[in-house]
């Protein structure tokens, strides 16, 4: 039992590794590194989503359900394709990016980008084909139907984004694995996210932090959920 | 003018009109009658040059609009607008709607002055407006309309860059009389613009209210056109005879 009670816990908490800007710089590293990397994750996959989803093609479908699979993709072995690609014989092994933050966006560009793309997708599609049709015959370009369908569906789009978020703050196999959880020699953090100092602080029994780091990370994601849940409500709404 | 000659269209193996031809000019009201499904809505979507058709050739002016390249499509597609069976406004206010068609003629640079308007709404929102009766629900959001009101701003936003030509798909068929007298009404003050209006509709009294000429569209061709009151009184077709007094069932 890690705890006696809960009487032990709250002084505990307060006295926990706030000390130092330990625990601050592990949350600017989490935000970092996945506020990056699900940017660039937007601007990947929202015009790809777009144009396929106005576009038809031969193996549309077939595209659809290698997008809808790759939600699915274990992070671990994103880690490992990413760690491969990075590593010293990998094809990006001159940049020198393992163990760097810069490794650990490319894990989780590569996490985010399934979801973020699949629900846009599905945002898209669901836009009414009336409204396309309408931007079409009163003299839009190809680019202003899109703008029509982006607006159109921009609470199913701002989802898609909080939803990319969420798995990537909340993971931890792949940038555990290609950013090596390291802190410089005063403990403050360089490639340490939340999820990775929360295993790491639980195996070492700091259990204290890891609680607090743990009620952190779940403000997060928490905060998150709300925002996709009052977007989704307007969009309902509107 | 714009002109349909010879066209033909199917959707896999299965033809919804063969070797169709139609025509409107300025200033004149044309209606397209016949039963529900009977390729009405195609024959709109390709007169609007927004379906290419199989065969025949689409004018505008006598220009043939699928053999131009597609900047000079899309210029000629400008003077064309439609009003759909279902209003389909976008997501805005009432004027952003209207001036959607105005909106995407400007550059980049004036696009951006009306999404912070800073140059007003553009008179020809308001004028369209008034047409239909709704000059009061400038700034009203578009989803608090109810559905007659919509569909009259959905007219209004075809009305607002005064295309050459106008064509209505059904645009009355879901609205109550008072809405439907306003729509008939504005297709009355489009024609006196001389804007040339094609309405596709199935009440043979509406058509008969309003166009100038009548094509019945029976099976997969037109089975006649001519003047409307030679349409309804003495058409040439018996088949046309038989839709007309309600002995054609489909």
């Amino acid at each position: 039992m890690p705890f006696e009670s809960t009487a032990q816990l709250a002084p505990a908490l307060l006295d926990v590794s706030f000390r130092d800007g330990y625990v601050g710089s592990v949350i600017a590293v989490s935000l970092y590194v996945s506020l990056t990397a699900v940017a660039l994750s937007t601007l990947v996959s929202v015009p790809a989503a777009v144009a396929i989803g106005l576009a038809d093609f031969p193996g549309k479908g077939f595209v659809k359900s290698v997008v809808n699979t790759g939600m699915g993709f274990p992070s671990v072995v994103v880690g490992l394709v990413v760690l491969f690609a990075v590593s010293n014989q990998g094809p990006l092994g001159s940049l020198e990016l393992i163990f760097t933050r810069e490794a650990m966006i490319m894990s989780q560009f590569v996490l985010a980008t399934p979801p973020i793309t699949a629900i846009t997708l599905a945002a898209v599609s669901g836009v009414d084909d009336g409204v396309r049709d309408a931007a079409r015959v009163l003299g839009g370009t190809r680019v202003d139907v899109a703008l029509v369908v982006i607006k159109e569906a921009r609470y199913g789009i701002a989802t898609a984004v909080l939803a990319g978020f969420g798995r990537a703050v909340s993971e931890v196999g792949s940038v555990l694995i290609v950013g090596g959880n390291i802190t410089s020699a005063d403990g403050i953090s360089k490639t340490r996210t939340l999820t990775t100092a929360i295993q790491l602080e639980a195996r070492q029994g700091q259990y204290e932090t890891a609680m607090v780091l743990g009620a952190v990370l779940v403000a997060l994601v928490l905060t998150v959920n709300a925002i996709v849940v009052r977007f989704g409500d307007r969009g309902v709404a509107g | 003018m714009l002109r349909a000659r010879h066209v033909s269209r199917s959707y896999g193996d299965e033809a919804v009109f063969r070797d169709l031809s139609i025509e409107v000019g300025e200033g004149e009201v044309v209606a397209v009658i016949g039963p529900s499904g009977v390729g009405k809505t195609t024959l709109l979507r390709t007169l609007a040059l927004a379906l290419e058709p199989d065969e025949g050739a689409v004018t505008l002016d006598g220009t043939d609009v699928w053999a131009v390249d597609e900047a000079e499509r899309l210029a000629l597609r400008r003077r064309v607008g439609m009003v759909f069976q279902e209003a389909s406004l976008f997501d805005g206010t009432v004027a952003r709607n209207v001036e959607y068609g105005l909106r995407v003629r400007r550059s980049w640079s004036d696009r951006l002055a009306s999404v912070f308007r800073l140059n007003g709404a553009p008179d020809a929102v308001e004028e369209s407006l008034e047409v239909v009766g709704l000059s009061d629900k400038t700034a009203q959001p578009a989803d608090s309309l109810s559905g007659g009101e919509a569909q009259r701003v959905s007219f209004a936003r075809a009305l607002a860059y005064e295309p050459d030509v106008l064509l209505l798909d059904e645009p009355t068929s879901d609205l109550d009389p008072r809405n439907t007298a306003v729509i008939e009404e504005a297709i009355g003050e489009a024609r006196a613009r001389g804007i040339g209006v094609v309405v596709a509709t199935h009440d043979m009294h509406q058509a008969e209210r309003v166009a100038d000429r009548v094509a019945v569209l029976l099976d997969d061709g037109i089975t006649e056109m001519g003047p409307t009151e030679k349409i309804f009184e003495d058409p040439d077709s018996e088949r046309t005879r038989k839709f007309i007094s309600g002995e054609l069932v489909y």
